[in-house]
């Protein structure tokens, strides 16, 4: 009845951390996966997301020593008011921009494979409106909107990895550390799916509505591993079935691997278009959260508390960003280059901030 | 407070009921001592009103007395058998000296102690009391009571001889089961409460009278278990109820929208219904019944949107039948929303999801239409939503015509004529007869009305336009509450008890718990599901033989 009831349980944060990281990425990661580290890459991805983890530990760690703040709060009492708040400004810029540029992923797919006529400004600003007007909503309804989803998520990719198992040929999957790859380049193929799962962070925002925020911990890593663990076993269905050189040929290892399905009785013809709506609700529920943070973060910093304004001009703003690529190699590339700086601002920064608010010993039960 | 503000009543009563010159002079004023001033002033207001009568009587045969009343809703037999007749009647008054022109402190005391008699020695009437102010008088006659003013009494008695007309009870018009009471709710409020209390003759269950509507000044009950229902909830129940601000509340449906939570969304947040076994059956899991004099719909408050698809039949038959037919239910609640835009989308943008045996027959029906798809099933949607409302405004001797010209036109003639092709026509009628299969009427229309935009989406932008159309919808959907609950739990958030009584229905006995998301005070439904003893004591009986 009241707002206090209205709290996020543990499976609830799982489920947002589970339908966020299975998103836009998940069509095309692999391929970037497996173009730097070869066969090498379910271990490498193994890694990435070992990485990853270190990263969510840290979170839930700060989640716990700060059970009323979300980052944004708990960045300025660490590291003091300047220093705290240009940090913020560079988390809330990295979603702002990481946003842009998956709802133009997302356009691209759709261009590719539902709408070749429609231009992508379109599917561009539709995403973002939708975005927009859920973000509208308490923190609660952003729960229910995650956990809601998640089975419409997971079940279609769990049918395309389970149809997709039978053609796996077994000799594109050794060495099972690359051909002569050298560390770097296998480090290269983990790191991208550690960028590729670094949204993570966005439970960061979330924590502090939880009705027990100790318990985030536990379900932080349930749902993490979840989460990772559809990510590998994508990597490794897509490397498995397509082996290293024909992935380097195509952008969307996934989308084909659901082409690949045939659905018994004849009812559909193809169900790779099927699937892809699927996949909308996974790119929605990411951009939904990368929205969130955007409006909240902004919110909170500075101290304004009319949504439906930050909203509303979050919508030139993404839609800009969305649009500054020229081509899809561009877009690609600048997701890359974001992402690999994400890596600081999402792994090592939450790891040094737990350091420094052991040191200076903030937060805490107290606290 | 999640909830949010809405009918604020006014500070300065803006909205209220104007009085007229001869109320307004009389309002807060006490009743004079003489009876002829009284009963002038009581006449200046219903002035020559054809069904308000007075009749002058000597009370015990020495003091004048005036009955005044409304004839048409009262009953004149009780007046005169139960009121006049008594009162007539010469009878030794214990306290005989009273007269109204010898007045000190002792006789005031004792004036008081003859209206008393009158009322506890003298009338055989259950319900009576005495009022001293003008303006009760005057609200009591209104309500159907008889007045009887006394000459040198400043009070007067107040005796209720109401008697509405009103229907008898009989099968509800909307919610009909082929198991299950046959009993609806009528218009009348009483006979509601009658056929609730009826039902629960236990004493934790509350009816707390309230009244809504400045001109209609309808009764409205709030009807719960004070030992299962939520005390928050009753208590926001009964502040939306009070805060009402309007000038009529001539059905249920006044209420429903003006203490909603989101008054903008298509989607109902109260559930109602004119079945009473439905109504209890939501009370002994916590909820609240609203009931509205006027009206034959009870309000039921929160209600989640599982409720739309349920009737009161499921819990009658075996359960497995009744989860099939939930099933079955909410296939066609989707496909009522999403069969049309579906096929536009096939058809016009990804004809690849076509089987190919498919293919020819998809395409030669479609050869000489000229229109494209979208524009195709439109105006076939557009034309059964008007044969449905002119179905519905029709005389019932007309309506058997127009479902003639309905299938003629509609099913063979448009065909015939190229307009449409075959395959759009079934599709409309898989739509529109998936919407009739909701039992609740303003869920389906909510979802007929919600498949227009779809169609317009899914027409434009294909899958994307219907998925995101659908994210719309379901988003929508999450963000709703009905009195602070969830309207899409225990779906999202989930809840596996509630689970159990939602697309299936569960056994009973494994329904063990009521609604969580309701808050109920005592959680427990079922103990155990059978009595306890031996298992079954007819198990080892031979056919025909018994051992007594």
């Amino acid at each position: 009845m009241h707002k206090h009831r209205e709290h996020i349980t543990p499976i609830q944060l799982a489920s947002i951390i589970i339908s966020t990281m299975l998103g836009v990425s998940m069509l095309a990661f692999s391929k970037f996966v497996v173009d730097g580290s070869g066969s090498g890459s379910p271990l490498a991805s193994l890694v990435g997301a070992i990485i990853a983890f270190i990263g969510l530990l840290a979170v839930v760690l700060l989640g716990k020593r700060f059970p009323k703040k979300t980052i944004i709060g708990y960045n300025e009492t660490i590291l003091g008011k300047p220093l705290g708040r240009f940090i913020n400004v560079l988390i809330i810029l990295f979603f702002a921009i990481l946003m842009g540029l998956e709802t133009r992923q997302f356009a691209e797919v759709v261009a590719g494979a539902l709408l070749p006529n429609t231009p992508i400004q379109i599917t561009i600003s539709m995403m973002i409106l939708l975005c927009a007007a859920a973000s509208l909503q308490n923190v609660a309804t952003f729960a229910y909107i995650h956990f809601f989803y998640m089975p419409l998520i997971l079940l279609p990719i769990t049918i395309v990895l389970i149809s997709a198992f039978w053609d796996i040929e077994t000799y594109h999957l050794f060495p099972i550390i690359g051909h002569n790859s050298s560390f770097k380049e296998f480090m290269s193929g983990g790191l991208v799916v550690t960028q590729a799962i670094l949204n993570f962070f966005v439970i960061s925002m979330v924590i502090p509505f939880m009705k027990d925020p100790k318990k985030c911990i536990k379900s932080g890593i349930f749902g993490f591993w979840i989460g990772s663990f559809f990510v590998v076993v994508i990597v490794i269905m897509s490397l498995g079935v397509f082996g290293e050189e024909e992935m380097k040929q195509m952008f969307w290892p996934t989308l084909v691997l659901g082409r690949m399905i045939q659905v018994p009785l004849e009812i559909l013809a193809r169900i790779d278009a099927l699937l892809l709506i699927s996949w909308i609700y996974g790119v929605f529920t990411t951009l939904l959260s990368y929205y969130f943070v955007f409006v909240r973060g902004i919110g909170e910093l500075f101290r304004f508390r009319h949504d439906r304004i930050i909203s509303l001009v979050g919508f030139p703003v993404t839609f800009i960003i969305a649009i500054f690529p020229q081509d899809i190699y561009q877009m690609y590339d600048f997701i890359l280059q974001v992402t690999f700086y994400g890596i600081f601002l999402t792994v090592f920064y939450p790891v040094l901030l737990l350091v420094v608010a052991k040191i200076r010993n903030k937060g805490g039960v107290s606290v | 407070m999640i909830f949010r503000k809405k009918h604020i009543k006014n500070e300065n009563q803006k909205g209220k009921w104007p009085l007229n010159d001869a109320r307004d002079s009389l309002n807060n004023r006490k009743l004079k001592k003489g009876i002829n001033d009284n009963v002038a002033d009581v006449k200046n207001i219903f002035q020559n009103d054809s069904d308000f009568i007075s009749r002058k009587f000597q009370l015990c045969g020495t003091i004048t007395a005036e009955a005044l009343f409304i004839s048409t809703i009262v009953d004149t037999d009780k007046i005169n058998r139960d009121i006049i007749r008594p009162l007539q009647e010469k009878r030794q008054d214990p306290i005989t000296d009273f007269t109204p022109l010898t007045l000190d402190k002792k006789q005031e005391r004792r004036k008081k102690d003859f209206l008393q008699w009158l009322l506890d020695d003298v009338l055989y009437h259950c319900a009576g009391e005495t009022a001293e102010e003008m303006q009760s008088v005057i609200n009591a006659l209104l309500r159907g009571k008889t007045v009887i003013f006394i000459d040198g009494a400043e009070e007067a008695l107040l005796l209720d001889t109401y008697k509405p007309e009103k229907r008898g009870i009989e099968q509800p018009e909307t919610e009909r089961v082929v198991r299950g009471p046959r009993e609806g709710f009528i218009e009348q409020i009483q006979t509601n409460i009658y056929l609730l209390r009826y039902r629960l003759p236990v004493p934790e269950f509350r009816v707390e009278p309230m009244v809504a509507g400045n001109a209609t000044k309808t009764k409205i009950s709030v009807c719960y278990l004070d030992n299962l229902a939520s005390k928050e909830l009753v208590n926001e129940v009964k502040r939306r109820v009070n805060d009402i601000c309007i000038d009529r509340i001539l059905d249920a449906g006044y209420i429903e929208q003006l203490i909603q939570d989101n008054p903008r969304s298509p989607f109902p947040q109260i559930q109602n219904t004119e079945r009473p076994d439905k109504a209890v059956g939501n009370l002994l899991e916590g909820r609240v019944v609203i009931l509205v004099d006027g009206s034959p719909f009870a309000l039921i408050v929160p209600a989640i949107f599982n409720q739309f698809y349920h009737t009161s039949e499921d819990y009658n038959d075996r359960w497995l039948v009744a989860s099939l037919v939930r099933i079955i239910r909410f296939v066609a609640l989707i496909f009522a929303l999403t069969f049309s835009s579906f096929y536009i989308t096939i058809l016009s943008f990804h004809p690849e999801l076509i089987p190919a045996k498919f293919v020819v027959a998809a395409s030669s029906g479609r050869a000489g239409v000229p229109f494209p798809v979208v524009v195709e099933v439109l105006v076939m949607e557009v034309s059964m939503e008007i044969l449905r409302e002119a179905t519905v405004r029709m005389p019932q001797q007309v309506g058997g015509a127009l479902s003639i010209v309905g299938v003629l036109v509609i099913g063979q003639a448009a065909v015939m004529a190229g307009f449409v092709s075959p395959i759009t026509v079934v599709i409309i009628a898989m739509s529109t007869i998936g919407s009739f299969a909701t039992p609740s009427y303003n869920a389906a229309t909510a979802f007929r009305m919600l498949r227009f935009p779809l169609i317009i989406l899914s027409g434009m932008f294909g899958l994307l336009g219907l998925s995101v159309g659908l994210m719309f919808i379901i988003n929508h959907m999450l963000s709703l509450r009905s009195f602070g609950i969830p309207y899409l739990a225990p779906v999202s958030p989930g809840n596996l008890q509630g689970f159990k009584d939602s697309v299936i229905r569960a056994p009973l006995r494994w329904l063990k718990e009521r609604p969580a998301q309701l808050h109920p005070q005592d959680v427990t439904r079922v103990a155990s599901g059978v009595k306890k003893g031996s298992a079954n004591t007819l198990q080892d009986n031979e056919g025909g033989k018994s051992d007594a």
